[in-house]
């Protein structure tokens, strides 16, 4: 009886399994790469710089925050690319778990890192956001306290997938760790509905008009696009990168066939 | 403005991270792709499909 | 194949079983969680006088009263969740967002007499972000009055432009 329930399966993993295989092979992913890298690189200047100008400028002051709400538009990308970045290392972990996607595991080493320096930026602008309006740098709310442990979330995973001499075990336990600290994310996104926090509710949501000025939503949803184009190119060049110093190392672990390339090379 | 020291402190963090990463990551990769050409090139001449050309 | 197939469910079996444990902890932990009381909360049960608590809630309109103690301002205002209202009392320099109508955090202790000392005062701010002009044309059109809580519905305000609210506010 479960033979007739999983037989269905096989056929979607194993399809399912052959496109990720095909963006898993790392020559065509380095082709793909540098192509996308312009592409992403160039629109993430243009649209951060246009966005941030306009914030800091050109928008409105808020009633009753005054020109403090300008944080806001470096503030809520970051709080915004601290979960999707988790997301996509939640992405990564299942890919390497079930599938032992190669390119999986180098993004995962790649993302960390990334993921944990804007999760700090939103930790540090929400702090320099709390000072001047809510009168203190930090409190232990929900909302606070679950981004606080979204980043040591990370450097947890910077530490373990980078703490085996053996990288293939580090990938494991590492995409374990993203993959249970993957409940985290729900309870940031609901922390400010479930409890009373300081942190006030979303003003953006699927359900409802966002409770914020178009005036002020327009720099906001610019800057965070410019944002997020620019975490996508930065992880895209690290990941290039990383990809040829796994070649580097697998050239490297071969020296007899290189020194014998060289020398046959010379004669 | 009001409470200028806070909005120049958030502005210049999330800058000044954005660069680091970026200029880490641009640096790395010429790095990356000059040592693979020379490492290419004693193995054998003929870079494999896929090798340390393109752009930046 | 069948090894992915296998894999695949065992992860989806941590996920669930994580995701189900973690859930559990939290509404367990509920209570504990939560950042303040509400005022009917330390109305219903007054916490002992020696215990630090947060208080949380809204400025009633019209209650705040400012005094002076030598060099120290003394502030006294009530706090309300809609059910019940605590007298608070505070010795030092409210934060820039202190008004009637805001909702605030308190930290103190209750006293004897059943008013709230507080060492602490932290605004809260809701989730409406709107420039001047807009809030100003909210207030003169008699849609809103922020002493009394959150503005209306944020489509009805949230495309006006400072020009239509100039507009708006000469024309009442």
């Amino acid at each position: 009886m479960n033979g007739r329930n999983l037989s269905a399966t096989p056929t979607l993993t194993g399809r399912a399994g052959a496109l990720f295989h095909r963006y898993a092979n790392p020559g065509r992913f380095l082709r793909l790469g540098d192509r996308m890298q312009p592409w992403l690189t160039w629109p993430a200047l243009v649209l951060t710089l246009v966005g941030l100008g306009w914030g800091l400028f050109f928008s409105p002051a808020d009633w009753q925050q005054g020109d403090s709400v300008r944080i806001m538009y470096v503030h809520v990308p970051c709080a915004w690319l601290a979960s999707s970045g988790y997301f996509a290392l939640v992405v990564c972990s299942v890919l390497s778990l079930v599938w032992r996607h190669p390119l999986a595991d180098l993004a995962a080493v790649e993302i960390g890192p990334v993921g944990a320096c804007v999760t700090a930026v939103c930790l540090a602008t929400g702090s320099l956001w709390g000072k001047p309006m809510w009168g203190t740098w930090w409190v232990w709310d929900a909302r606070l306290t679950s981004v606080l442990v979204l980043f040591f979330l990370y450097l947890g995973h910077i530490a373990l997938i980078r703490a085996f001499d053996d990288p293939q075990r580090g990938y494991r336990a590492a995409a374990i760790l993203a993959l249970a600290g993957g409940v985290d994310l729900p309870i940031i996104k609901f922390s400010v509905q479930w409890w009373n926090t300081l942190h006030q509710p979303d003003s953006i949501t699927l359900t409802g008009a966002p409770t914020m000025s178009h005036s002020m939503l327009w720099p906001l949803a610019i800057s965070t696009l410019g944002f997020t184009l620019g975490f996508a190119a930065i992880v895209v060049a690290r990941l290039r990168a990383g990809v040829m110093e796994s070649r580097i190392r697998a050239l490297l672990s071969s020296p007899r066939r290189a020194r014998d390339a060289a020398t046959e090379q010379a004669a | 403005m009001t409470h200028l020291p806070y909005i120049l402190a958030s502005y210049g963090l999330a800058l000044g991270v954005a660069l680091v990463l970026s200029i880490g990551a641009a640096l790395r990769l010429r790095r990356d792709r000059a040592r693979l050409a020379s490492l290419e090139a004693a193995r054998g001449g003929t870079p494999r499909r896929g090798q340390a050309g393109g752009s930046a | 194949m069948k090894r992915k197939t296998r894999r695949l469910w065992l992860v989806i079996a941590c996920v669930v079983g994580l995701g189900s444990a973690a859930a559990l902890t939290l509404s367990a932990f509920s209570s504990n969680i939560q950042l303040f009381m509400a005022p009917s909360q330390v109305k219903a049960q007054p916490p002992a006088t020696d215990r630090t608590v947060r208080l949380g809630g809204m400025v009633v309109a019209g209650s705040v009263r400012r005094e002076r103690h030598g060099e120290t301002p003394v502030n006294i205002f009530d706090v309300t969740d809609g059910q019940a209202a605590v007298t608070v009392r505070f010795e030092g320099i409210l934060p820039d967002l202190f008004r009637e109508g805001q909702s605030v955090v308190a930290v103190g202790s209750m006293a004897p007499d059943g008013t709230f000392t507080a060492s602490e005062v932290l605004a809260k701010h809701d989730e409406t972000y709107m420039p001047k002009e807009v809030a100003e044309a909210l207030q003169k059109s008699g849609k809103w009055d922020p002493k009394f809580g959150p503005p209306p519905n944020a489509a009805s305000w949230n495309a006006m432009t400072s020009k239509d609210s100039k507009a708006a506010g000469q024309t009442r």
